[in-house]
């Protein structure tokens, strides 16, 4: 396996233990009757929680140290010299506390790295539909981002606020995050070479249902869970969310039984959540999204363009049956 | 050259170990930051309207349903505030604003409750839990009460809601229905002779109170509430002003300087839905950031006071792992470039 094989899995089952152990079960606890097992359960658990923080933490500047060297080899200098700085910007606000003008430069090259993945995405695939498909995370990303910005651009310049947008593009964001899982099923995970792919979908029905379930049973207790665990504030209808994890489940088990890349892509997305505050998390965005553009050797999501098309040939051929079907 | 791999990978896991058990962060946050503009010239301490306001950049500031402890509704209705602040380099003023169709300065009533707001600030380093702090991790409260409001502007008792009642006689008091302060002996009043804050005349609108977990609130005394409160509900919506020195000498008073970062929380109560006590909207931690230079003397009580040697060991800390850190990956670099 080759350093970056290895690195990469380690990153995904760091990212996975730090959002499911401290951001999301360790935050159930406030749910649960304290009693001392519990208590003594949850001193291990928010134990574990916090190397994996840390691990994923460390492992996350390590990565993105890595891609602004990657990225020196295949793009130039430009987007190198803006990672290393997010790098260093990082380091910096562990020192000091990040005030306005150290957010908005932090936020502004979090959008242009973004930009440019979101670019060398857009190549690598052939087809409308899939590019769309393919830049829906990448907006999401960058919608969050750009709200960050936007609310420190206020702050440096001094104006009254709050905002009048910032809702607005936050919500938008949103949308944008719940929709990214459908366009990476699209792409990925919609004629996936699986055997039995009913299997799939059928226990991708699991997560979706135990969410609807809370939803339906303490909507406020699965709002305040949702929005700590992945930023997103549940304000869409609840079964888009639910198709949304149905979706993005399908990709994910369908990418492990083809042993692909892009499934781990989704965790990672999934981990680094929506509009993060935390420079870990957003690390983990962005070594997702670099993942998707295939800047790992030997971790191409899916060779991309032998899909070119794939969605732009099944409307076509839709398009085609119902024509053929009118004419009978 | 594998095997090296894997020897990178095992430093770096026992990094990390080394990290969580002497708390060094690795992640920065870019939360919600307020920042308290600095103003030359007085405080708009009880003008809503001042245009002083306006310098300052306001923060919307998100609240959920308080569901840590009992009592709890998880239906609250304040869903966030948006705060300003300022300070003139001796005192600081935070104004807090929120959307509430109706206006509940009342508490006279079994089932009235009144529209409040509340500031927290940590009294320890760090950030203690963010609802009403913990063992070990006190914190200080400012809790402005929409009734003591009222009370200031016209003292509210039985007779504001139920204007026809009688009574036969109140002895030792001056008038039909007196007020506490009208008792000529104070003894009279047992909870104002004891220095009950609820019983006290009002000063201010805001109680200034000190929490170390749950059930621990515990109002400082009468000469101990140092926090001035002005608010007012027009047209679906509070206004309130908090404002303070920005150096205390009591222990369970925060202290702030100019050019520092510190963290407070928020928390709303809607008298029209039932809120009261633990049934509130609160937010998580956020950082209230003190425009000015770092180290200025900021109140004139703070000059009065020697300045203790402070020894910065939390910097110096980081930077020695910051150092720690660099050498193990040139470490690390030189070792994977040796050859096997």
């Amino acid at each position: 396996m080759s350093s970056e094989r290895t690195f990469l899995r380690l990153l995904v089952w760091a990212a996975l233990a730090d959002w499911l152990i401290t951001r999301s079960l360790a935050r159930m606890a406030i749910f649960m009757p304290k009693s001392p097992p519990v208590l003594a359960a949850y001193q291990v658990i928010v134990t574990a929680g916090q190397y994996a923080s840390v691990l994923c933490a460390l492992l996350g500047l390590i990565g993105v140290g890595w891609l602004a060297w990657r990225a020196r080899q295949k793009s130039g200098a430009a987007p190198a010299v803006a990672l290393a700085v997010l790098c260093i910007l990082s380091l910096a606000s562990l020192l000091a506390s990040p005030d306005g003008w150290l957010v908005l430069i932090t936020q502004i090259l979090l959008l242009a790295i973004t930009g440019w993945l979101g670019g060398i995405i857009s190549r690598n695939v052939t087809g409308a539909v899939n590019k769309a498909a393919l830049l829906l995370p990448v907006l999401a990303i960058g919608a969050g981002s750009l709200y960050h910005a936007y609310q420190a651009l206020f702050n440096v310049m001094a104006w009254p606020g709050p905002s009048p947008l910032a809702p607005i593009l936050f919500n938008f964001g949103e949308l944008l995050a719940v929709l990214s899982p459908a366009g990476l099923w699209w792409v990925y995970g919609r004629q996936s070479a699986v055997t039995r792919p009913w299997h799939i979908y059928l226990l991708a029905l699991l997560p979706a249902g135990l969410f609807l379930a809370a939803r339906l049973a303490s909507p406020s207790m699965a709002g305040i869970l949702a929005i700590w665990s992945t930023g997103l504030t549940l304000y869409l209808p609840s079964i888009m969310y639910a198709a949304s994890l149905i979706l993005g489940t399908v990709t994910l088990l369908a990418s492990h039984r083809q042993g692909k890349a892009a499934g781990w892509a989704l965790v990672l997305l999934a981990s680094a959540g929506y509009a993060p505050q935390l420079s870990s998390q957003m690390f983990l965005a962005l070594l997702a999204l670099s993942w998707l553009a295939g800047l790992w050797a030997g971790e191409q999501a899916l060779p991309l363009h032998a899909q070119d098309g794939a969605g732009a040939g099944w409307i076509k051929a839709s398009l085609h049956k119902i024509r053929t079907r009118t004419a009978l | 050259m594998r095997k090296r791999r894997w020897h990178f990978w095992i430093l770096v896991a026992l990094m990390a170990a080394l990290m969580t058990l002497f708390k060094v962060p690795m992640a920065s946050s870019q939360g919600t930051t307020l920042v308290a503009v600095q103003v030359a010239g007085d405080l708009p301490i009880e003008d809503l309207d001042s245009p002083a306001w306006q310098q300052a950049t306001a923060v919307e500031v998100p609240l959920s349903a308080q569901t840590v402890t009992k009592p709890m509704n998880l239906e609250t209705r304040v869903k966030s505030v948006t705060a300003r602040a300022l300070h003139d380099g001796s005192r600081l003023a935070v104004l807090i604003e929120w959307l509430d169709d109706t206006r509940n300065d009342q508490t006279i009533r079994v089932q009235d409750f009144r529209d409040s707001v509340a500031l927290q600030f940590p009294l320890v380093d760090g950030q203690p839990f963010f609802c009403m702090g913990m063992q070990g991790g006190n914190v200080d409260i400012w809790h402005w009460k929409a009734d003591w409001q009222a009370d200031i502007a016209a003292w509210q008792d039985m007779e504001t809601v139920y204007p026809d009642m009688d009574v036969d006689q109140y002895p030792f008091a001056s008038g039909e229905l007196p007020a506490p302060s009208d008792y000529q002996d104070v003894n009279y009043v047992p909870a104002l002779a004891s220095g009950n804050l609820f019983a006290s005349p009002r000063l201010s609108p805001v109680e200034d109170i000190v929490a170390g977990g749950f059930g621990s609130l515990t109002a400082e005394s009468v000469e101990g509430q140092s926090v001035q409160g002005y608010g007012e509900w027009a047209d679906g919506k509070w206004r309130v002003i908090f404002s303070r020195d920005l150096t205390a000498n009591d222990p369970d008073d925060a202290s702030f300087t100019a050019g520092k970062v510190y963290s407070m929380a928020f928390a709303a109560w809607d008298g029209a839905n039932g809120e009261r006590n633990g049934e509130k909207s609160t937010s998580q931690w956020v950082s209230l950031q003190l425009q000015g230079s770092a180290g200025a003397p900021a109140a004139s009580v703070q000059a009065e006071r020697p300045a203790a040697p402070g020894f910065p060991v939390q910097t110096i800390s980081y930077i020695l792992y910051g150092a720690a850190l660099l050498l193990i990956i040139i470490g690390a670099i030189i070792y994977f470039r040796l050859p096997e």
